[in-house]
């Protein structure tokens, strides 16, 4: 360790870091010492090229760029001299010389480090008289971002991005001094699983995604910390939320899960939550056959109904149920409370499989399989087979997972249950068989707890409100346990 | 074509001599027997401790010490070391590396071998400007003749040591003559200066210690072998010891190159050797040490051509290109050139030298259109201030040195420029 003097103030950081890393690593940078920077970013390599980050060290004739100085013991830096102040300000005069200030038209506005620091460094007008560079708007860099060169700032993160983390490598700088600009290599379109992460760490309105962008100002938006339900990985982020909605996922940094990423899959996963096919009501199988929307008191007195009849004249042998990896502990804990009350121990966990690589994207495509599996749910190809050789005659069961061809391949095997109880975010097949449908909570809208494949546990909290009349699993399952006569702790006995 | 300087000394005393750019002739001349003392009698820290003596200052522009440069090579590990060898010669006004590559290949390579040794590098790669076809082609034809006859090679005079060279042709950029945008060329890459640390010595060529040295500083190695630092040391100044090859052009009688000592007088060189301005003009401002240097003006030319003496005049050596401008000359246009090429040539990564270079070239640019306006010098001067010292290279530095010596000097030609709203001087070099 080594001592360094920040501002007067004495802190211990590790040897062998740069000024800025130290500060990052204390969790001051921007937080108590403020040292803006665009191309230093805490999980690429070093630039040093924007020169923003100068600061004063005692002993040093010229300043020096904190993001490449490493520490010494007994180093003292200052970040708030006049000389650090005029340099900063020298480097934002200078970078607004040809940035098109559009911001009335940039999506990037209100979440832009260039306003940001033009509003604490800049000076108030315009010293140019010369006209500003003339650049591409809307360059087209692949399916999923939109580049305006005018605004580029050549900070470089996007380009090492592509090189050090997806290793694709897609995009370089093009020319030399003022003409030079970023562009795909020939052939190549900005096209990888984690392309849209250069948009987050775009400082500028350069790079935009075309699935956020002109879809709302970032100043209305309210930024609720949350998980993606993409796949085990448990990706961090921030749920960016207006008028009941969200619009979009940004990764929230964790260096235990996620550093700053999250793969454009999951990013996407977002328009789940508001998408057309969420369950929103209710549905009871009625007396001619079709499901008829009802209320979950209804749906949940119904299935209570049908579990206790089946129960007592069969004993719980022909029940089963099946766990869904999107539900969370507190949803899985309330399942095995009802299960145990009833005595069913015919119990699987269903998740989609799917591609993974070595970055973050895991091959189960559930926010907490891991969580189920703690709480003891296991493979469920016994549970299925059972089905499938028709010894159960009632299921309960969480999502729709199950259809997947590789966990079941379609619906026929239900045809012949007694009693389906789905609980379910979203439409699926299930209902064509089921005799009870109950809409269910997504990650967004409830509290809770995932565990990941890690078994990092992290909690949720609600950014939006339900969709309809979407209760929580837990509740559900609960509300069945209380209909049913099932006490508190007697599942256990 | 050029041949021999006006005026010679050690370094250049043989270039008319034809057979001298031969392995034969330069042998005639004792070539290759400051290397054979070098590996066969000397340690390393020896030669190193004997180019110190010497006070040898790097030639490329910089003015380092050669043997302290050399001493901060590791001496541990196992890793290859390299040298490299600065052959990128672009800044305008500067023409000796050239002479010196078409005339004399085999000195170059002898300081290179003595150099190899004291460092212990087992390559040098000759870097060498784009443009230089001509000189590329006679040195490699040397580096032929001295793999033929075990001067290179995995057996160098027999001792067992063991050197390369590769000679390496750039594409043409002003910024690959900087050390490490030439290193990250030479290994492929586009030519941009490297943030330092690490240093070339720790990590340089392909990422093992390097160690960069301009053509004419190791020109000057086997002389110092041959005849030691004190003789170096009678030449030049006692800070700036040796001979350098000054390059002269504008408006003189008689512009070319001279091997003058260090620390000759400014307008000595101008007015005597170079035999002044042609056809009864005055000079108005000479630049001393190639574009990049801050200009001097008529009255400041009594100045010894030494580091020590121009940094009092606020200005520097440089790589001794001597533009000498007559009274008819615009400064203004002057500095429409200078930022021009710095804007053209600057990489783009920092952001002071990529923004600052351009504005600086449309500000003067707009003053000589006569469309200059009131407060334009002082906003070139603060553009200066934010360009200075603070990127990754000297580029940014050497951009606005220029502009801040000409308005130092000429402030009264842009002041003109402002008042007549056009240029006042139409006898003055066409843009």
């Amino acid at each position: 360790m080594a001592k360094i003097t920040v501002d007067g103030v004495e802190h211990e950081a590790k040897e062998g870091r740069t000024i800025l890393q130290a500060l990052d690593d204390l969790g001051l940078l921007m937080n108590g010492v403020d040292v803006p920077h665009y191309c230093w970013h805490p999980k690429l390599s070093i630039d040093g090229s924007c020169r923003l980050c100068q600061v004063e060290i005692e002993g040093v004739p010229k300043l020096q760029i904190a993001c490449n100085t490493p520490i010494k013991d007994g180093m003292e830096i200052r970040t708030r001299t006049d000389a650090v102040r005029e340099a900063r300000e020298g480097v934002m005069e200078l970078l607004l010389v040809n940035h098109p200030l559009d911001c009335p038209i940039c999506d990037q506005a209100g979440e832009c480090k260039l306003q940001d620091y033009a509003f604490e460094y800049g000076v108030q007008h315009s010293r140019t008289r010369e006209p500003r560079r003339a650049a591409k708007k809307k360059v087209d860099l692949g399916p999923t971002i939109v580049f305006d060169q005018e605004r580029c700032i050549l900070c470089r993160r996007c380009v090492r991005f592509c090189r050090e983390v997806p290793q694709t490598g897609e995009i370089g700088v093009f020319g030399r001094g003022d003409r030079s600009k970023i562009e795909t290599f020939p052939g190549l379109e900005l096209d990888n699983p984690y392309s849209m992460n250069v948009a987050d760490i775009c400082p500028v309105g350069a790079l935009t995604t075309k699935d956020f962008r002109f879809k709302i100002r970032v100043w209305f938006l309210e930024d609720v910390p949350g998980v993606c339900t993409g796949c085990a990985k448990g990706c961090n982020v921030w749920l960016g939320t207006a008028n009941n909605k969200v619009y979009r996922y940004v990764p929230r940094r964790n260096d235990a899960v996620n550093e700053t990423w999250i793969c454009d899959d999951g990013r996407m996963s977002y328009r789940e939550i508001g998408s057309p096919d969420r369950l929103d009501r209710a549905l009871v199988r009625g007396e001619l056959g079709v499901l008829e929307v009802t209320s979950v008191e209804q749906a949940i007195a119904r299935s209570a109904e049908r579990l206790r009849a089946l129960a007592d004249a069969k004993g719980p042998g022909v029940i089963g149920a099946i766990a869904s990896g999107h539900g969370t502990n507190e949803d899985l804990a309330a399942f095995v409370a009802l299960l145990d009350g009833l005595g069913v121990e015919n119990r699987g966990l269903a998740t989609l499989e799917g591609a993974a690589d070595d970055l973050l994207v895991q091959s189960e495509k559930a926010a907490n399989g891991e969580g189920a599996r703690r709480l003891g749910f296991g493979d469920a190809t016994a549970v299925l087979d059972r089905l499938k050789g028709g010894g159960l005659e009632a299921m309960i069961v969480m999502g729709h997972d199950l259809v997947d061809a590789r966990q079941l391949g379609g619906i026929e095997a239900f045809e012949r249950l007694d009693t389906l109880i789905v609980l379910d975010t979203h439409h699926s097949a299930l209902e064509r068989v089921a005799h009870v449908v109950l809409p269910a909570r997504h990650a967004a809208e409830k509290a809770g707890h995932f565990t990941n494949h890690d078994g990092l546990v992290q909690s949720l909290r609600p950014a939006v409100e339900p969709r309809g009349a979407a209760v929580a699993e837990a509740e559900a399952f609960d509300r069945i346990a209380a209909a049913l006569g099932l006490g508190a702790g007697q599942g256990a006995a | 074509m050029l041949t021999v300087p006006y005026t010679t000394s050690y370094l250049t005393e043989h270039f008319g001599d034809d057979a001298f750019g031969t392995l034969e002739g330069y042998r005639a001349h004792g070539g290759y027997e400051a290397a054979r003392k070098a590996l066969t009698e000397m340690a390393p820290a020896e030669v190193i401790d004997l180019v110190k003596e010497s006070g040898l200052q790097g030639r490329g522009g910089a003015g380092f010490g050669t043997g302290m440069k050399w001493s901060f090579m590791p001496t541990d590990g196992d890793q290859p070391k390299y040298l490299v060898c600065n052959a990128d010669e672009s800044e305008p006004g500067s023409y000796k590396d050239r002479i010196l590559l078409e005339r004399g290949g085999h000195q170059l390579l002898e300081g290179i071998l003595i150099a190899a040794w004291a460092t212990g590098s087992e390559t040098t790669f000759v870097y060498v400007r784009g443009e230089y076809a001509f000189p590329a082609e006679q040195l490699s034809r040397c580096v032929a003749e001295a793999y033929a006859a075990g001067l290179l090679g995995e057996n160098v005079l027999g001792t067992g040591f063991r050197h390369d060279v590769v000679v390496h042709r750039g594409a043409g950029a002003y910024i690959c003559g900087e050390e490490t945008g030439l290193l990250e060329s030479l290994e492929g890459k586009k030519g941009q200066p490297r943030k330092k640390p690490p240093f070339p010595a720790q990590f340089g060529a392909f990422g093992m210690p390097t160690t960069v040295n301009n053509v004419e500083t190791f020109s000057h190695v086997p002389h110092i072998l041959r005849n030691g630092a004190d003789w170096f040391r009678g030449f030049g100044t006692e800070k700036s010891p040796g001979t350098t090859i000054f390059g002269v052009s504008g408006h003189v009688v008689r512009p070319g190159l001279y091997e003058l000592p260090l620390g000759t007088p400014l307008d000595e060189i101008v007015f005597e050797h170079a035999q002044g301005v042609p056809d009864g003009h005055k000079v108005k401002g000479v630049i001393p040490g190639g574009m990049s240097m801050p200009i001097l003006p008529a009255g400041q030319l009594d100045v010894p051509m030494a580091n020590e003496h121009l940094r009092e005049r606020k200005t520097m050596l440089g790589t001794g290109g001597i533009m000498v401008m007559d009274e008819r000359t615009c400064m203004v246009r002057a500095a429409c050139v200078v930022s021009y090429f710095f804007r053209d040539e600057s990489c783009g990564q920092c952001t002071q030298c990529r923004e600052g270079t351009g504005w600086l070239n449309q500000i003067v640019e707009r003053i000589e259109r006569g469309a200059g306006a009131e407060g334009d010098l002082e906003l070139l001067l603060d553009v200066c201030g934010k360009m200075e010292a603070k990127t990754i290279c000297a580029f940014a530095d050497a951009a606005a040195w220029p502009v801040q010596g000409l308005l130092r000097h000429f402030r009264e030609d842009f002041e003109e420029h402002l008042r007549q709203g056009k240029c006042p001087f139409p006898e003055s070099f066409e843009l």
